[in-house]
């Protein structure tokens, strides 16, 4: 996203963090330029979202390495709040970002021991065993918190892309189940539990994923990813060694998904008359495959 | 934002007209009771002004304070895509590429 950094008030900007906070998007540079073009001569007019906006903008500034700003949004914080668990947090960050992580246990370590109803620096933790690259154990501790709390579903998520990054794809697809308890409505969940699922193999999980790709497919109609997945487990399905009813079946729903996937496509293209260029393109690749004959 | 400067205007007539609707009623009783005679019902023109008037501010309220959330869970939903969905502030790690944005950075020597 291209952003005129001139022509925007602070209002704009404070929107615009607002909306950053609110999806979690990660945008750290354009925080960070945007704090330092517009936004930091005009923190106090924010009123008590200040605190929230210092905060991105720390964890925005460790993310660039902007130590300067980090430290001087970490003082203003720190002046108001004396003391504070969550502002120290910010220093274990900080020598997190300065790859001291010794430093930064030990900080993390304090905190846990003052508040041991306090999940963020349990979560730091693990962070920090991650950015050393032991993964194994970072599992394990992720484990270790999970049996206390329990509903924390950023937790479950992670523990997931963690298992995917070790391929143990049956524990990943188990921490998803629990992420698609706590928003059943969510089609991107849906979405890559069925990826977890096809990516497994085998037929009876890829007609757990078939079934998955279709939920999410009810959620969003548009969501072009699970229409594609969905045709490729009904392929699958179609060439496996399952019952001939079935297999029919299959063939029909890929038919389908095939359809609903150029239609869209024909519908949101930028490319007026895109059905020759689709044409030609099909030929083209259609010329590549490999005969057996 | 013309238009909820015209919501905000037509709101701030609408109480108006209504408190007016209010005060000539009380206004319209005193008379009665004044010139006695019996007291039926409003007259017309109150009763149409004071229901207007709160159908004006009943509308421009909901323009002036917000935009409706969609009642429907999936339409949210639908908006969010991976990128943000799959982003866990809490479990972000700092030891990436992003440090070279930094404007003194130097880059490490190249072990030999």
């Amino acid at each position: 996203m291209t952003l005129n950094y001139e022509e925007m008030s602070w209002s704009d900007v404070r929107d615009q963090f607002r909306k950053w906070r609110e999806e979690t998007g990660r945008h750290s540079e354009e925080v960070v330029q945007l704090w330092v073009a517009v936004l930091e001569d005009k923190v106090h007019k924010t009123g008590n979202e200040r605190h929230l906006i210092l905060e991105q903008v720390i964890i925005a500034a460790l993310d660039t390495a902007r130590f300067d700003i980090a430290t001087k949004c970490t003082k203003q914080l720190s002046l108001e709040f004396p003391g504070s668990l969550r502002v120290m947090k910010f220093k274990a960050m900080r020598y997190e970002a300065l790859e001291q992580y010794d430093e930064a246990d030990e900080v993390l370590d304090a905190i846990i021991a003052k508040d041991e109803t306090n999940a963020a620096p349990r979560k730091r933790k693990i962070a920090i065993l991650k950015a050393r690259g032991r993964r194994v154990e970072a599992i394990k501790e992720l484990n270790d918190y999970l049996k206390k709390f329990m509903s924390d579903q950023e937790a479950w998520h992670e523990l997931c892309s963690m298992y995917l990054a070790e391929g143990e794809y049956g524990k990943a697809s188990f921490c998803m189940e629990e992420v698609l308890l706590h928003n059943p409505h969510s089609h991107l969940i849906h979405q890559r539990l069925a990826e977890i699922r096809y990516t497994m193999g085998g037929v009876e999980n890829v007609e757990a994923a078939r079934t998955y790709y279709s939920q999410a497919l009810k959620l969003n109609p548009h969501n072009l990813r699970a229409l594609y997945g969905l045709y490729l487990s009904c392929n699958f399905l179609a060439n496996s060694k399952a019952v001939s009813s079935k297999r029919k079946e299959s063939q029909k729903l890929a038919q389908w998904a095939l359809e609903q996937v150029s239609s869209h496509t024909a519908k949101q293209s930028s490319i007026k008359n895109n059905e020759k260029l689709i044409l030609s393109l099909e030929a083209a690749l259609g010329n590549l495959e490999i005969k057996s004959n | 934002m013309g238009s909820t400067f015209l919501n905000k205007l037509l709101l701030i007539a609408g109480f108006a007209s209504l408190a007016h609707a209010a005060f000539s009623a009380a206004h319209h009783r005193t008379y009665l009771r004044l010139t006695e005679q019996e007291w039926n019902s409003l007259p017309l023109d109150l009763i149409l002004q004071t229901v207007i008037s709160l159908v004006v501010v009943v509308y421009n309220i909901i323009e002036v304070v917000g935009h409706f959330k969609e009642i429907r869970a999936t339409v949210d939903m639908q908006q969010k895509t991976w990128d943000t969905l799959g982003n866990f502030p809490s479990f972000y790690s700092f030891n990436h590429r992003g440090r070279a944005l930094n404007p003194g950075y130097t880059p490490p020597e190249k072990v030999q």
